[in-house]
């Protein structure tokens, strides 16, 4: 055997501890990873409200201005909270809640949905705000809020996971009154003077109707969803729960309608270029497009601020206001009916579990959710629905483009949606939503030669149906 | 074999020699000299990176939507659904052609340039310049500039208007013919700058004698491009080759910028159908971690079989050479 000397012992040596080093870095990380069953957090509910402390918010609603006005308001009582908020994209919302909140570096507060299933997704990082709500407003709490707007926000287990914040409503259109006016169009009611309206709109050199189908958002289902209720009302949710299929006769004339919207160039060349945000939302806000489909949050727009900063945000340097209004969307199936508004809450304010700062968190969202003074700003803001019955907007505080054309519509809307009686994305599985998306992409892509009928039956094959609120 | 073969005659042949100080080549041979520099590099890399691999390889034998959502034992389900899934077939074709067309522009674009600017170039430096810029532009910068170009009323497309092929106009992103050609052109731009710098090196590092020689010889300069450079820059080309691939395999930021891996699936990638799968709400992770395992296998599978390629083409063999050294000794 020969002598191995000093030097290579130590080598020896090294190499072992290495090894040793390494496998006792990857058992200890071994030991602490992996998804656990073990217990969430429904027994506990947190320390108590505290006045005091800071509070991180993440959301992709409300735009970082409306925020920060909500905040300075909550700050007016309680000035020693400091709460700062950060927006997200739709998409880049949940990309990156998913990783943070994992990671224990997660927001103290963020909002959560009831649409496609979010309440068990997000819900078991969330404490469960009942025992709390009920501190605050009483053994009757429940009934204080819009209608089920506590039932889509709880999980499949009864956690109430998030407290709504205000409710949504969709299934209208809106326009630019100043772009109708100059084009001497009528805001369409049906199928053929809405190609009428876009006629004289594409004489002026302005878009009729933006709409962006590309990427990944689920924005489409809104179109989907509007067109099916023209067709039958009932048709979107029963399918959407599996009490009826995609490649129904209703299904396939939904299809059928997009091809014809898109075919007779009310449904411009580049939808797929991008999604509604930023495609749709720039060009509607710059002004070059007469009508665009979005639901409530776009009344906020209305405001002779918001609308200048949409407008800048949006690329237009000088920026000048124009009068949007909400139209009813066409009866583009030629059955008598425009589109049923379809509504729910549209989100809530979760509490991370793992927050360090439970106690400013809760009066926070308290504030926000649960006060007539959080829920006035709400209203005010003109970007929800408020969830706490009861609050209207004080016009007196708001400015709007045209007070004169724009309240009265505005008044007429907040009354239409909060008698929504259909939901819009609380019963859609999130695999149902990404189908929809597809084949409205198939049906719009012109190098794609699928028929609507075999486009029908792959939608019905990848959705799955919703069990959410299914008896 | 060689290496012990040399190191046994060493130690016969000098037997009262003392050797001090470390390490000796004889006993080294099983641990490399430099152990105690590499250690820390050493035990980042197994433990984190190769516990990261065995637990991807056991997490994708589970069904998990992630955080605290429980994990189900599926078995080999997971791989089932990858190789019965079409997006995932449509995803390992767009990795196919976006290795071969970046690659072969890559190459043909960096040796083409690399030798044209090796030549008497006016204002050689500017050109450089020039080539050399997208590759040190941001993905995340480019997109948008890209989305510009290629949109469907996009510089692009005006373009084609101006010099009368209107009829060429379409919505390059928004289809699902064309998004994959968008991301390939966005990849190019970047891709032939860095052929040429690397290929601007080793054409540098040729023998001017050898040069001189062959055109002496009387060769043109295309011939000499073929028989000299070509060669001379072969241990470029395959690693170029081999990062090639490894790119292709994981792009994501260039496809999820411009079309997210759209419309209709046509121009996913691996790298975005895995992020979906990881960041998307209707998430399985397990799922993820089978398509990540995947992945992995076909890295390392066509880099063994470019090595093995490009060691098969060298002159002579290597340890050949050596064998004779320790017989001579």
């Amino acid at each position: 055997m020969t002598h191995l000397g000093m030097g290579a012992l130590r080598t020896r040596k090294a190499a072992a501890l290495a090894a040793v080093a390494a496998a006792s870095l990857a058992l200890a990380a071994c030991s602490g990873g992996g998804g656990s069953t073990d217990e969430t957090t429904s027994a506990t509910t947190g320390p108590s409200a505290a006045e005091s402390g800071e509070v991180s918010w993440w959301g992709w609603t409300p735009d970082t201005p409306v925020a920060e006005r909500y905040i300075a308001e909550f700050n007016k009582e309680y000035p020693d909270i400091k709460v700062t908020y950060r927006n997200f994209e739709n998409v880049d919302f949940r990309n990156a809640l998913a990783p943070a909140l994992d990671s224990g570096e997660g927001p103290d507060v963020f909002d959560l949905s009831p649409a496609g299933g979010s309440p068990d997704t997000w819900g078991p990082y969330a404490l469960d705000l009942a025992p709390f709500a009920e501190e605050v407003l009483g053994a009757d709490w429940e009934s204080k809020f819009g209608a089920n707007y506590v039932r889509q926000l709880s999980d499949s287990e009864g956690r109430v996971v998030s407290l709504a914040l205000g409710g949504m409503a969709a299934g209208f259109v809106w326009i630019n009154q100043d772009i109708f006016d100059e084009a001497g169009a009528e805001v369409p009611t049906d199928y053929d003077s809405w190609v009428a309206a876009c006629d004289k709109i594409t004489a002026i050199g302005k878009k009729c109707f933006t709409m962006g189908a590309g990427g990944e958002d689920t924005f489409p289902t809104e179109m989907f969803h509007s067109v099916a209720n023209s067709v039958d009302p009932a048709f979107f949710l029963k399918a959407a729960v599996g009490d009826a299929r995609w490649d129904d006769p209703e299904g396939i004339a939904t299809l059928e309608i997009f091809k014809m919207l898109k075919d007779d160039g009310i449904i411009a060349d580049n939808v797929l270029d991008a999604g509604q945000y930023p495609l749709a939302n720039e060009e509607f806000m710059k002004g070059e497009a007469a009508m665009v489909q979005m639901g409530f949050w776009y009344t906020q727009y209305s405001g002779a601020e918001s609308c200048l900063s949409a407008m800048e945000s949006a690329g237009v340097s000088n920026p000048e206001c124009f009068v949007q209004l909400p139209a009813e969307f066409p009866d583009v199936a030629g059955n008598g009916n425009g589109s049923e508004y379809f509504g729910e809450v549209d989100y809530g304010l979760a509490i991370n579990a793992d927050s360090a700062n439970i106690g400013p968190a809760k009066t926070f969202i308290q504030w926000m959710t649960m006060s007539e003074a959080g829920q006035q700003n709400v209203a005010n803001a003109l970007d929800l629905l408020p969830s706490l019955g009861g609050v209207a907007p004080n016009w007196d505080n708001i400015t709007l483009v045209d007070q004169e054309v724009q309240q009265p519509a505005i008044e007429q809307l907040i009354d239409d949606s909060n008698a929504t009686t259909q939901s819009r994305q609380w019963q859609t599985s999130e695999d149902t939503l990404d189908a929809i998306v597809l084949a409205i992409q198939q049906v719009f892509d012109p190098t794609i030669n699928m028929s609507i009928e075999d486009i029908a039956a792959q939608l019905q094959e990848s959705s799955v149906p919703s069990t959410v609120g299914v008896e | 074999m060689a290496i012990l073969a040399r190191s046994a005659g060493s130690l016969n042949s000098n037997p009262g020699a003392k050797r001090g100080g470390w390490p000796r080549p004889g006993a080294a041979h099983l641990v490399p000299g430099g152990l105690k520099w590499i250690l820390p590099g050493f035990i980042l890399s197994v433990g984190l990176i190769y516990y990261s691999i065995i637990y991807s390889g056991y997490l994708s034998f589970f069904d998990w939507p992630g955080g605290r959502q429980e994990m189900t034992a599926v078995g080999s389900a997971n791989y089932l659904e990858a190789f019965a899934d079409p997006v995932f077939w449509t995803a390992i074709r767009n990795v196919l052609v976006y290795f071969v067309v970046i690659f072969t522009v890559q190459v043909v674009g960096g040796i083409a340039f690399a030798a044209a600017l090796h030549s008497k170039v006016y204002l050689a430096n500017i050109y450089k310049i020039i080539i050399v810029v997208p590759v040190v532009v941001a993905p995340a910068t480019m997109a948008p500039a890209h989305i510009e170009v290629w949109q469907t009323n996009g510089t692009f497309n005006t373009i084609l208007r101006a010099i009368g092929l209107g009829a060429w106009t379409q919505g390059w992103i928004g289809q699902s013919t064309t998004s994959l050609l968008v991301i390939i052109m966005a990849g190019c731009w970047g891709a032939i700058g860095f052929g040429f710098i690397l290929y601007f090196a080793a054409i540098g590092q040729i023998d001017p004698e050898i040069i001189e020689a062959a055109r002496i010889d009387g060769a043109g300069n295309v011939r000499l491009l073929a028989s000299i450079v070509l060669p001379g820059v072969r241990s470029v080309t395959f690693s170029l080759g081999i990062l090639n691939f490894m790119t292709a395999l994981k792009l994501f930021d260039g496809p999820w910028l411009l079309t997210q891996g759209g419309p209709a699936h046509s121009s996913e990638f691996l790298g975005t159908m895995i992020y979906a799968e990881t960041a998307g709400s209707s998430r399985n992770l397990g799922y993820a971690a089978a398509l990540s395992i995947i992945l992995l296998v076909l890295a390392v599978g066509v880099s063994i079989a470019i090595q093995m390629r490009s060691r098969e083409k060298s002159p002579t063999g290597a340890r050949k050479r050596k064998a004779k050294v320790a017989n001579d000794v």
